[in-house]
């Protein structure tokens, strides 16, 4: 699903984020990519879904190289993945269920096709009464549930989060990895950037741990209640 | 391929901000009108003073004179070849004869110091009226050189220095509306390209998730261009009901007719082409501004 090959990135002038990361993950796989602040996590994922270019080496994600996509490419790209951010990046103007429909229309999907769908993403995930209020009137949780939604809305391949519970109190922060936990068990690929190593103690998906923009290590897949 | 649902999405977002910021189109409207009406003023008096001369030109003629030793076959054949110029409407023979009979009437009863003269010594003419196509200064200018250069003809009169004055006057309002239409042009372009920065600047973060969820250019692109061609087509639609006003307004103070110099029918509104070269300058500004600031704002992209 996502190939690095000897992947670095240089941020101009001469700023080494990433150096000579070699990973590979597979469909249906569950990563946290962690690691201390700065150690190159939001890059890496940045890379995947075409925000930065890579400096050197190449990118593969769902079988294309993302360093030769023209612009329609990058936005068929984009299609198949869910983002989710650790400060939402919700439109305050809109109402939950516009914020998750707009992500479904913008790609083509009808609108009352796309607000039906909204509508049963935000209810499966405990929204059901809050999808006519605008994100200013959610709290955090709330929130970054309608952000999942927004992610799931064009049934993504691969769903990346950076620091998806950095701004929630830790009962949120472990429903919403219970969410993330959710769609890997339906088969879609997982990457959350977390520094968050309370996570990486309770969910005990694979790990890759950076530090100064190298793999310095990380674990497999743990069977659950280690 | 857009599908139809990209398309609804794109007309629903130009509704939804005409109704949400209404005052900042029409604002952006207004300022496209005031300079169409302006370039269109100019059209208008253009086109009146053209129509002017061309009624006018039923009285501008040529005299041509003929030389008094032509003998009288030869002035058949000059006549005859004068009159096949493609750009002569009408052309009236004075004969000496005729010559000399108006003269002595014009003189009255002093008539008698003619006494003793021959009708010889007034040449015979020609009075000749151009077609309509063909009142202008410079086509005038044309035959008459040819004229000129016929043998058998000697002097040639026509009203040139009225003629070139007259054309002066028309180049200089053809001038003014182009150089200032072009300054007004250049700063309305410059007006709306504001515009669509503020309304880019407005959905910035609109755009940066419609982006990240897999949005094409296209579709993120197109609500603006077409906001800035409805923008143009409404200030010259606005323009042109605000000149028709002034036309209306101004003609019906007129009195019905101006002396010598017209009759109010003849005042024209501004021809079809005029009016559809307005509403094109419209949307061409309109969407040359929406898509230079897009080019400018949404580099990245
Ligand atoms: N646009 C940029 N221009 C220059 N340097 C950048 C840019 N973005 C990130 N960096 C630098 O690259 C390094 C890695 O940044 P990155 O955001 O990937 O770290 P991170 O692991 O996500 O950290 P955190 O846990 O704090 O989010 C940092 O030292 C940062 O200063
Ligand atoms: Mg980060």
């Amino acid at each position: 699903m996502v190939h690095l090959f000897t992947v670095s990135k240089i941020y101009p002038p001469s700023y080494p984020a990433l150096t000579d990361i070699q990973l590979d993950i597979e469909k249906g796989e569950f990563v946290f990519l962690s690691g201390p602040s700065g150690a190159g996590k939001t890059t890496l994922l940045k890379l995947l879904f075409r925000e930065e270019e890579a400096t050197d080496g190449q990118v593969v994600v769902n079988g294309r190289n993302v360093a030769r996509l023209s612009n329609k490419g990058v936005a068929r790209l984009r299609q198949e993945i869910g983002l989710v951010f650790q400060d939402f990046r919700l439109l305050a103007r809109l109402t939950a269920l516009d914020n998750v429909a707009l992500a479904a229309e913008v790609v083509g999907m009808a609108r009352r096709e796309s607000r039906r769908k909204a509508f049963h993403l935000l209810r499966e995930l405990g929204l059901k009464d809050r999808h006519n209020a605008k994100p200013p009137a959610l709290s955090g949780g709330e929130q970054q549930r309608v952000a999942i939604a927004r992610a799931l809305v064009n049934d993504p391949l691969l769903v990346l989060a950076d620091e998806p519970t950095g701004n929630l109190d830790p009962e949120m922060a472990d429903e919403t990895m219970r969410l993330f936990a959710q769609m890997h068990q339906r088969g879609t690929t997982v990457v959350v950037a977390t520094h968050n190593t309370g996570l990486l103690e309770r969910f005990h998906h694979r790990v890759v741990l950076l530090q100064q923009g190298r793999v310095a290590g990380g674990r497999k897949e743990c069977p659950a209640g280690v | 391929m857009m599908k139809w649902a990209q398309i609804a999405f794109i007309v629903r977002r130009v509704l939804k901000s005409f109704r949400e910021v209404f005052w900042t189109h029409l604002l952006t409207s207004g300022t496209m009108a005031v300079t169409l009406f302006i370039f269109g003023g100019f059209l208008l008096i253009q086109e009146n003073l053209q129509g002017l001369l061309k009624g006018w030109g039923s009285r501008i003629q040529i005299f041509a004179y003929l030389e008094t030793s032509v003998p009288a076959a030869d002035t058949e054949s000059l006549l005859a070849r004068v009159n096949s110029y493609p750009e002569i409407e009408r052309s009236r023979f004075v004969s000496q004869k005729e010559a000399w009979d108006g003269f002595k009437r014009s003189l009255g009863s002093q008539s008698g110091v003619l006494e003793g003269l021959s009708a010889e010594i007034l040449p015979a003419s020609l009075e000749i009226t151009l077609k309509t196509a063909y009142r202008s200064h410079g086509a005038l200018a044309e035959v008459v050189k040819r004229l000129r250069a016929e043998k058998g003809i000697g002097e040639v009169e026509y009203p040139e220095e009225w003629m070139e004055k007259f054309g002066l006057v028309l180049l200089g309002v053809q001038w003014a509306q182009w150089v200032l239409g072009g300054f007004l042009f250049a700063a309305t372009l410059l007006i709306i390209g504001n515009t669509v920065k503020l309304a880019i600047l407005a959905r910035k973060d609109e755009i940066e998730i419609m982006q990240l969820v897999g949005a094409r250019r296209l579709l993120i692109k197109a609500p603006f261009v077409l906001e800035g061609m409805v923008q143009g087509l409404l200030g010259a639609g606005l323009a042109v009901l605000c000149l028709w006003q002034l036309f209306v307004s101004l003609t019906s103070q007129l009195p019905a007719s101006l002396g010598i110099l017209a009759e109010r029918a003849q005042l024209q509104f501004l021809a079809p082409d005029s009016l559809l070269l307005l509403v094109g300058l419209g949307w061409v500004m309109g969407t040359l501004g929406s898509l230079l600031s897009l080019r400018r704002f949404l580099k990245r992209w």
